[in-house]
């Protein structure tokens, strides 16, 4: 019973958003293998029910290249690893978006067979660590059962974490217990935060993209562990899943959208006293809007947000949902770019309220590390020019502290407005043309001949003009004197360059 | 084996033979220290000692570097053999250049038998000299050395390079290890700084900033060093060169920074300009000078070494396609935004509710220990680094250096290393300002404070503030401000 109840609100979620695409069917399909599946009567579990689970539950193999930010020109270096997926649907594997990251090949190999069944990722959703793959030829998976998708566990029932991780070649199966349910970090991406459900069983290398089962339902996909404490596990659970399959319904990941708004506790008693605040009264200080997110032009450093969608917003930024007091943000969690979201907030005590459109913001990726993308750069004279962002700024020591400040605030300062990129002079390639030019690596380039750089292809476009001017006049943020680059001997340079440092491209532009 | 053995031997009575014509000259210095501490600005942090060999020199008086009594909360003087002592106090004492001038404080017989050395006139590369350390038992320690090659190095506050004296020795350690006289021929050359025991090479004040030093003594009115107030860089780079449109036969340094209100800058000279001269020495590519005595010179010791406060010097520079010529008046260095030399001198700070504000300092930075560069605020870092950019609206700057949870500070404890723009709706200049500024709140009971970060303004109710800085103060807090 409470089998069919879940599939059936599963397929009215899908249903209700996922309108107008193809991928109805693969939506259908996954509603409709549940049920079916859901026809046994409330067996408890049995031997017979755990094979066919396992049989649904397969190794990943994936071949990768990882680019190599210090060296944005070579093709970077050839590694693999292997996790675990699961089936959710005709032809539809789900597992972890870090076990597929950079991947060049991906195989599935079913429980007690060899055989090796190509894949292809269809969606990877970077911020939320999961992706979706498929077979190339189906035909084999046929018979095998879908796992349905379940809700989020009590606290203190007990899971079973099954996968293939390290220790072995069978699949392994460990049992734990719903230890917290908390909003924290995934670890793949650095900076997105969603719901986390953690367990007291460890949680593996191998074991990543593998389900968590209750009751013959997923009610998460393991994904981290913690180095710092034993018997910790990390999975990601269903609300998180189910927004990612809908997101995919219109055949395009579109990322988590955001509010763009820093709140700032209203503990303090003179602060509440200045806006006239009872002491039980609602609202959390706003601290900072993000110009071109989603309240850019609605709300103001110093308004005061009283409820958002109609919950009730508390002086450190909670709201109350299904009895659970968690951070205001979980509202835009659950929703799509393009979605409204109602906003009370005070104005110099005046009540407002306004609907905001959440919005995809790119800027804000500049912290995430980057998967699946050739890193950008281009090359003049032996200057190697990268655009900054994580991944660059992990790969290289970048300790200019006006370079550290610029890409610290770039969203604080509105600096995403005017410079979409942060082009970082990352090396010099040594060469008698940029003999003692080295001092200037490491320095955020703020202009070409006068002309302040936008992003890394109109810097590209300056140094690289239809007519060479007789010198090249670089600045960068934070330093007075110009780097002077005498055009003459360009582009001999450029050719011995290229050859001397083997470097195939000398750039690398399309985002 | 025998080898050994027989070098042994000959050190040992190459260094007896010595001791009979050991200068007596010299006196042990014993310094107990005291430095602020800059997260707790109203409190010192735990004492400790210094040990020195300071040089007897005319008048009573004794030489020793400024780092030996830096902070200093008692000196004393100790004879070599360890019999008498007598408290000591400071003349002088210059934290750029590392010199520090001391006397008895009651002119009692301490010094008396010693005979004063007289200064040293500059010796040439290749010179031996000999350097003076005193064993615990009061027995003279000679090391013979050689001048390699010289150098400007800053041996203590950072950022203030000097003349220094690059000798090759190999020295052991003994008691009183900061601060050892260095000697020509019977007369004092130099005083080490430090010594690196890896490549054997110590540095050494070198005698003209010493003569420069003493001679600025003389009245009873000390100034101080010149500067020049410009950073520049060297014109190597041909790229630079062609640019610039310099010859090839031409050096010089390429002006990167000027002080504002510097000497240079009141003189009219400009960012990108090169100079190409200076008092008639022509500058290399990379800024030295040639020297008869020391080979390569940097172009810096003309300003800081030959030159003095309210003297001028003639420099010639190329601004464009021209050649010009400037007599530029010396000037001491400007503190900047952001003070260097903060040695000696207590940190000024307010707490209010528990809200603690500090003037940012360099040794603020530096207390976050090695590596402090990647440990500091950023917005604290860029200010330091950049204070260009922060100058037009401050003379200091003033930050929010800790929160002390009390009733009125409720909400604000991870609120930290913020600069304070305004309190009350008064620009905040420097502490003087902020604490004027808290005198009277602007809303009636409550203060208003202004950040340049997120939540850009914070309050604090007024009459509970007064009540928890007067609880603060039961609790042990000496004084809630210093001017």
């Amino acid at each position: 019973m409470i089998f069919r109840l879940t599939g059936l609100l599963l397929a009215g979620t899908l249903m209700c958003s996922g309108q107008d695409t193809a991928s109805d069917h693969s939506a259908q399909a996954l509603v409709s293998a549940n049920s079916q599946q859901s026809q046994s009567p409330l067996a408890s579990l049995n031997e017979e029910k755990n094979a066919t689970h396992y049989k649904s539950i397969f190794r990943i193999e994936v071949a990768s290249q990882n680019p190599d930010y210090k060296t944005p020109w070579n093709s970077g270096r050839f590694s693999g690893g292997s996790g675990t997926g699961f089936l959710i649907g005709k032809n539809r594997f789900l597992t972890n978006a870090h076990v597929v990251s950079n991947q060049k090949r991906v195989i599935i190999t079913m429980r007690g067979s060899s055989r090796k069944h190509t894949a292809r990722v269809v969606h990877v959703a970077h911020d939320c660590d999961l992706a979706l793959l498929e077979v190339e030829d189906y035909t084999p998976f046929e018979d095998l059962s879908y796992l349905p998708i379940g809700e989020v566990p009590q606290l203190e029932s007990e899971v079973r974490v099954i996968g293939y991780p390290v220790g072995g070649d069978r699949i392994s199966v460990t049992r734990g217990v719903v230890s917290r349910i908390d909003f924290r970090p995934y670890s793949h991406s650095r900076i997105d935060s969603h719901l986390v459900i953690q367990i007291d069983a460890a949680i593996n290398p191998g074991n990543s993209g593998g389900p968590v089962l209750q009751d013959g339902k997923v009610i998460g996909v393991a994904f981290q562990g913690l180095r710092s404490a034993d018997n910790t596990g990390y999975m990601i659970p269903t609300p998180v899943v189910r927004r990612f399959l809908q997101d995919i319904e219109d055949g395009r990941y579109d990322h988590y959208v955001d509010l763009g708004v820093a709140e700032f506790p209203l503990h303090n008693p003179a602060m509440r006293a200045i806006h006239n605040l009872a002491p039980d009264a609602p609202g959390v200080l706003v601290g900072a809007v993000t110009a071109g997110d989603a309240c850019d032009g609605v709300l103001e450093s110093g308004d005061i947000l009283t409820s958002i969608d109609g919950h009730q917003i508390d002086s450190e930024g909670n709201v109350v949902i299904a009895g659970e007091r968690v951070k205001m943000h979980e509202i835009v969690e659950r929703k799509f770019a393009g979605d409204t979201v109602e906003l009370n907030f005070l104005r110099q005590g005046s009540p407002r309220e306004a609907t905001i459109t959440l919005r995809a913001f790119p800027p804000a990726r500049v912290y995430a590390v980057k998967y699946d993308q050739k890193p950008r750069y281009s090359i003049q004279g032996g200057f190697v020019f990268q655009p900054l962002d994580r991944n660059l700024y992990a790969s290289h020591r970048l300790n200019n502290p006006r370079v550290r400040r610029i890409f610290n605030n770039y969203l604080e300062e509105n600096l995403h407005e005017t410079r979409k990129d942060i082009v970082i002079l990352t090396r010099v390639l040594d060469d008698p043309i940029n003999a003692q030019l080295n001092a200037f690596a490491g320095n955020a380039v703020a202009s070409v001949n006068g002309v302040d750089v936008i992003d890394l292809n109109h810097l590209h476009e300056m140094l690289h003009p239809e007519t060479l001017p007789e010198f090249f006049e670089i600045r960068f943020d934070g330093i007075q004197r110009p780097l002077i680059l005498q055009t003459t001997e360009l582009e001999s340079a450029n050719k011995r360059i290229a050859e001397n440092y083997s470097v195939p491209s000398p750039f690398y532009l399309e985002k | 084996m025998k080898l050994l053995l027989s070098f042994l031997l000959s050190s040992f009575i190459g260094s007896l033979s010595v001791l009979a014509d050991a200068p007596q000259s010299f006196i042990r210095i014993n310094s107990t220290k005291q430095n602020y501490n800059v997260t707790q600005p109203w409190e010192k942090t735990a004492p400790y000692k210094r040990r020195a060999l300071g040089a007897v020199l005319e008048g009573q008086r004794v030489l020793t570097t400024a780092e030996v009594v830096a902070n200093a909360t008692y000196i004393e003087f100790e004879t070599l053999d360890r019999e008498q002592r007598a408290i000591a106090r400071v003349l002088y004492t210059d934290n750029e250049t590392n010199l520090a001038l001391l006397e008895p404080v009651d002119q009692a017989s301490i010094l008396k038998g010693l005979v004063p050395l007289s200064l040293s006139q500059p010796v040439p590369l290749g010179s031996e000299v000999d350097i003076w350390q005193v064993e615990d038992t009061g027995l003279p320690l000679l090391t013979k050395g050689t001048l390699q090659s010289t150098d400007i190095i800053s041996s203590f506050l950072d950022g203030h390079y000097f003349l220094t004296y690059e000798i090759k020795a190999s020295m052991q350690s003994a008691s009183s290890s900061y601060s050892i006289p260095v000697l020509n021929e019977g007369k004092l050359l130099g005083l080490l700084t430090s010594y690196d025991s890896d490549d054997q090479i110590l540095d050494v004040i070198s005698p003209e900033i010493i003569d420069n030093f003493l001679r600025d003594t003389e009245d009873g009115n000390y100034i101080g060093f010149p500067s020049l107030g410009v950073g520049a860089a060297n014109t190597s780079d041909p790229h630079l060169r062609a640019w610039l449109k310099l010859n090839n036969d031409e050096g010089g340094v390429y002006i990167t920074k000027l002080a504002p209100d510097g000497a240079a800058a009141k003189a009219g000279l400009q960012l990108g300009d090169v100079i190409l001269s200076i008092n008639g020495n022509a500058l290399s590519r990379r800024g030295y000078y040639t020297s008869e005595l020391y080979r390569q010179v940097y172009w810096s010791h003309l300003v800081r070494g030959e030159g003095a406060v309210n003297k001028a010097i003639d420099v010639s520079l190329r601004r464009g396609e021209e050649t010009l010529s400037y007599e530029i008046k010396l000037q001491r260095p400007i503190d900047g935004l952001v003070p260097t030399d903060t040695i000696g001198s207590a940190p000024r700070y307010l707490i209010k509710g528990g809200l603690v504000f500090q003037e940012l300092t360099k040794s603020y930075l530096q207390a976050y220990g090695e590596d402090w560069e990647s440990k500091v605020p950023l917005n604290l870092l860029d200010a330091f680094a950049h204070p260009e950019d922060y100058e037009q609206d401050t003379d200091r700057i003033v930050f929010l250096s800790s929160v002390i949870p009390t009733p009125a500070t409720v909400g604000y404890e991870f609120l930290n290393s913020a600069i304070i723009e305004k309190v009350n709706g008064q620009p905040i200049r420097d502490i003087p300002s902020l604490i004027k500024a808290f005198q009277k709140a602007e809303l009636d009971t409550i203060h208003s404070i202004e950040l340049d970060s997120a939540p850009h303004k914070i309050y604090l109710d007024a009459k509970l503030s007064d009540t928890v800085d007067t609880q603060l103060r039961q609790r042990g807090l000496p004084a809630l401000s210093r001017e």
